[in-house]
């Protein structure tokens, strides 16, 4: 038996070269932008004034705060299960017997390749209202044009398609490689005992993929929480507002305005909205699910 | 009579493989025909790319769009910049996250989970307030407008640790504690038998780590200045500002920058097919 | 997968790295060589004639050499300068958008144009006087000139001849007045397919979404109309904005009329590609879209004419780019050689003819060349002559951004909502008001402490 302290030191030997670079580029601008956040700073100049918590006491105070997070969370609630149910289908299904399984599986992955920016140019055109793909489209089927991107109906949900068409070739990679890894004889033996492909999928399939849903779960809630790229080129936070979300909000005060000690106070509301989530999702998992964490 | 519902039986599983090939086959249309729209585009003529009804096909190839692409920057240069870059960060990624992953799965210290929620909980920092910060450690170092500003910052990774976590955590400690009882060391079994194991998570998490630093636009843009240090996304800028998008040269440009991230992942996907017959097995 | 070939490849990885590096600080310039670092956002199509610009320049001095670096314009420009005034590695010149000029200047980034206005290299007080008085308003802050406009800008009406002529109208004789204009778009939309909804519009009207990148954009575009109306976007002593006086209400309501009556909200805003298709009969643009335009546009007739006159006079706005010198800058005299350079009458014209953009100085129109080229280039002139009418807007010096952004909302809501443009103006007048106090009483603090 090794001693304790031996395999501490041998954990930190594993940990080394992560924790110099985590603790260099990530930790230190994480703590300085906590630090930030209870002063007043534009960035250009090197004089910062403490301002205490009234950066977030502001923020409160502000309608437009309230606003942000209202869409934030209507584009993750709408987008996070929608990802995930479509990944999960698509990767299920190209883990059966589909000819040209390999080439399927790349054209699911392409949307997540192409840059964001030249994506999200494409959707603003196919959501055009008159000369768009998708109103030409609809139109074979009787459906009056829509007004995807003017109509503050409209936007958030063209917003969520375009975000779910980005990205979830990314689970679906995910859920592929786990799908890979669950014995078929487990499958096998629930067939001999006469259980059907639906019983099977919720049965076996679905709680041995735990872990990688677990995954799944935490990081599409962190990038949905923090959606920005799209929709700064597809709607730009329009029509009046209607697609303006938190990372949007906190850009905008801090590259526009040059407020960085209210952006940050806005950042660090974010991590704790996504810090509960996150421990909420770790809690529930445990009590449902195999041993995910 | 039972020959008969075998043979029904048989007509309708052949039905259902049919419904499912024209499901996923249109799924998967679907999907790609943005861009499907993004090549034909790199192909049209400026006056043929807006027109209504929307029209598919370019009445010629317009193979100059993508000479005059090209021509418009040292795009040779950004793309060596763009893979040198993109390669050295997932090749260091997936060595300090496989490390740092199967220390997190398999040692017991004091901390770690505490720590572990340390690494999760970066990742809900929004990049926008922590790149100027970041900026400045890097000026510090020295490094700005260095290949090192665009590669050390990145060979850590919360994301990859997680990742891998997850994927060491499935696999049955039996197998270890058989190598350790012939006295192998914990660096023998991470590489001997975690690391072939996990070969699925590992591509994925290269593929992923590949692509990000491949597309990356803003990070690039504030560390570098010079004009030999610019990478692909860069160069693609110039091709869209306030008023006007140069659509024909925006679209070549990334087309030519999504082929080999798409060759790549075409390539590597019998990483994750062959995968590992053990996931989730943990008892 | 093999281990070995991974370290193989690292180690090859570091080696060019370090190989790549070495390379860069070899690289000493000629010691009898001054370098100036200049950044601008050019399209790619400008990029040629800044190189023949700058080519120009070498060959009349050389003992500069100037290196000019494209960054991607708007956001990232002002994320480069951040980062570049924090790590003391600013360039020598950059182009700077006006509304920025308040915090360079509160940092202490950039030098006041009198230093070199007053210097052995200065500028006469005549030639100062032959530059466009809108554009120095702009490049100052505070009334303090901290910058040099490099070229001016400003908006013009595109129509297309050939709807003109199917709607029964002259097109020669593009509309003068906000009636004529109002009464043309309405004229010039059809419904082609009987589908109750008009294909091609009359006119564009430019709608964007306020917090987006395109709400400075919209805002520039839609003062020439208050100022037509008679109205200001803000008073003198910038105690409070005007934006929602009764020009102001005419203005919105104008733009509110014609973007209800054509039903613009299902309009697409890619306008110029619109445009080209032929569903556009009006819209308005600048100079810089010519070359572009003159390529896109090939297949159709199509002119600029002054945008129309509204009830009180005729306006335009104008705008440009503007040059900083950075303190940090170690050759700020070459720098100023250079800014001073470009703005010389004849550099201008040729600047003008090469780029598409306007000379930012009246005598520039006086070489025959130039003349000749207006001659020849009939949408050109039509800018040219525009600055005559071109106006600056009165400058905000503090939270300009805010203000605009505020403005840009309310023009959106306008145009997209319900509400009438008065309740809107009020309220985003309101809000911004409130801006202008805190601004006032922070400066008084300022001033007694």
């Amino acid at each position: 038996m090794k001693s304790k302290k031996q395999s501490y030191y041998q954990a930190l030997l594993f940990l080394s070269p992560t924790l110099i670079i985590f603790i260099t580029f990530i930790l230190i601008p994480v703590g300085f932008s906590f630090y930030l956040s209870f002063h007043k700073w534009n960035m250009f100049s090197s004089e910062r004034t403490f301002v205490g918590v009234s950066n977030y006491v502001q923020m409160f105070q502000e309608e437009d705060f309230w606003r942000v997070l209202k869409n934030t969370f209507i584009f993750t609630v709408g987008a996070v299960p929608l990802n995930m149910a479509l990944s999960l289908f698509v990767a299920q299904g190209l883990n059966r017997k589909l000819a040209g399984k390999k080439f399927l599986r790349t054209l699911f992955f392409t949307p997540v390749i192409i840059s964001p920016v030249a994506a999200a140019l494409i959707w603003r055109w196919i959501y055009d209202p008159n000369q768009g793909l998708l109103n030409h489209a609809l139109g074979f089927f009787g459906v009056d044009p829509i007004n995807w991107l003017r109509d503050p109906n409209w936007a958030m949900t063209a917003l969520i398609i375009m975000g779910v068409w980005k990205t979830f070739g990314i689970n679906m990679v995910l859920y592929s490689a786990a799908l890979q890894g669950i014995p078929k004889s487990y499958l096998e033996a629930a067939v001999i005992d006469g259980a059907g492909p639906w019983t099977r999928f919720w049965r076996i399939t679905f709680p041995l993929l735990s872990p990688t849903t677990f995954f799944i779960m935490v990081m599409s809630l962190i990038s949905s929480f923090q959606v920005f790229d799209l929709v700064y080129i597809l709607t730009s936070g329009g029509p009046l507002g209607a697609t303006k979300v938190l990372v949007f909000y906190i850009y905008e005060n801090a590259f526009k305005y040059f407020n960085m000690g209210y952006a940050s106070a806005a950042a660090y509301i974010l991590f704790g909205i996504l810090t509960v989530l996150t421990l909420l999702q770790v809690k529930f998992l445990k009590t449902t699910m195999y041993e995910a964490v | 009579m039972n020959s008969l519902t075998t043979q029904h039986k048989k007509v309708i599983r052949h039905g259902l493989r049919v419904v499912d090939h024209v499901l996923f086959y249109t799924l998967a249309l679907l999907t790609v025909a943005p861009f499907v729209w993004m090549i034909l585009t790199s192909f049209k003529d400026m006056s043929e790319i807006f027109v209504y009804p929307p029209k598919w096909l370019p009445s010629r190839l317009h193979f100059e769009n993508y000479e005059r692409a090209f021509q418009a920057a040292p795009f040779g240069r950004y793309y060596l910049n763009s893979l040198f870059v993109a390669f050295s960060v997932t090749l260091g990624q997936l060595i300090t996250c496989s490390m740092a992953a199967y220390a997190f799965a398999r040692m017991k210290f004091p901390g770690r989970d505490l720590l572990f929620y340390i690494f999760l909980g970066t990742m809900m920092i929004p990049f926008h307030v922590t790149m100027i910060p970041s900026f400045i450690i890097l000026h510090t170092l020295g490094w700005i407008d260095h290949y090192q500003a665009l590669i050390v910052p990145g060979l850590a990774s919360a994301f990859g640790t997680f990742l891998l976590r997850q994927f060491f955590l499935t696999i049955p400690k039996e197998l270890e504690e058989a190598a350790s009882l012939d006295g192998a060391g914990r660096f023998r079994i991470l590489w001997q038998i975690i690391i072939p194991l996990a070969k699925p998570a590992l591509a994925t998490l290269a593929i992923f780590t590949f692509m990000g630093v491949f597309n990356d636009f803003i990070w690039a843009l504030v560390v570098i200045n010079s004009e030999e240090m610019r990478t692909v996304q860069l160069g693609l800028a110039i091709f869209r500002d306030r008023h006007v998008t140069e659509w024909e040269l925006l679209m070549a440009g990334s087309v030519t920058a999504t082929l080999p991230i798409l060759i790549v992942f075409f390539s590597a996907q019998k990483y994750f097919i062959k995968g590992i017959a053990l996931s989730g097995l943990k008892e | 997968m093999k281990i070995s070939r991974w370290v193989t490849l690292l180690s090859m990885s570091i080696l060019i790295m370090v190989g790549s590096c070495g390379n860069s600080e070899n690289e000493a310039p000629q010691s009898d060589v001054v370098t100036i670092t200049f950044w601008h956002s050019f399209v790619s199509s400008t990029v040629p004639a800044l190189e023949k610009l700058i080519d120009r320049f070498h060959a009349e001095h050389p003992g500069i050499r100037i290196k000019a670096q494209y960054i991607p314009t708007g956001d990232a420009l002002i994320q480069k300068l951040i980062t570049s005034v924090q790590s003391n590695t600013a360039p020598d010149i950059s182009w700077v958008h006006a509304d920025y000029l308040g915090d360079l200047v509160e940092a202490k980034a950039i030098y006041k144009m009198d230093r070199f206005i007053q210097g052995p290299q200065g500028l006469s007080e005549e030639e100062l006087r032959d530059i466009y008085p809108a554009l120095l308003t702009y490049a100052s802050w505070q009334d303090t000139l901290y910058s040099m406009p490099m070229e001016a800008t400003n908006m013009a009406l595109l129509y297309n001849k050939q709807l003109f002529r199917e709607a029964g109208l002259d097109p020669e004789q593009p509309p003068k007045t906000w009636e004529e204009m109002y009464d043309y778009a309405k004229k010039l939309s059809t419904d082609l397919d009987g589908d109750g909804r008009f294909d091609r519009v009359g006119m564009f009207i430019p709608i964007f979404a306020a917090a987006g990148p395109m709400s400075g954009w919209m805002t520039w575009q839609w003062l020439p109309y208050l100022w037509q109306a008679g109205g200001y976007l803000v008073e003198k002593d910038q105690s409070k904005v005007l934006f929602n006086s009764d020009a102001g209400v005419a203005a919105l309501t104008l733009w509110k009329k014609i973007f209800e009556e054509l039903n613009l909200s299902t309009f697409t805003t890619d306008y110029d590609i619109a445009f080209s298709s032929g569903f556009v009969g009006m819209s308005m643009d600048g100079p810089w879209a010519l070359p572009r335009f003159n390529k896109i546009f090939s297949h159709l007739d199509w002119a600029f004419a002054p945008l129309p006159a509204g009830p009180e006079k005729q306006a335009t706005v104008a705008g440009g780019e503007y040059l900083t010198v950075f303190k940090q800058s170690a050759h700020p005299d070459e720098a100023w050689t250079f800014i001073k350079w470009i703005i010389q009458p004849q550099i201008q014209a040729f600047w003008a003819m090469e780029s598409g953009y306007l000379p930012m100085r009246k005598s520039a129109q006086d070489y025959p060349e130039f003349k000749q080229y207006l001659e020849e280039n009939r949408n050109f002139k039509i800018f040219v002559e525009s600055m005559d009418h071109a106006q600056a807007q009165r400058k905000i010096d503090f939270y300009p951004l805010q203000i605009n952004q505020y403005l840009a909302e309310a023009i959106e809501a306008a145009t997209l909502g319900e509400q009438d443009p008065r309740t809107i103006l009020d309220k985003a007048a309101e809000k911004s008001n409130k801006l202008l106090a805190k601004a006032r009483s922070s400066a008084k603090q300022r001033a007694s402490e």
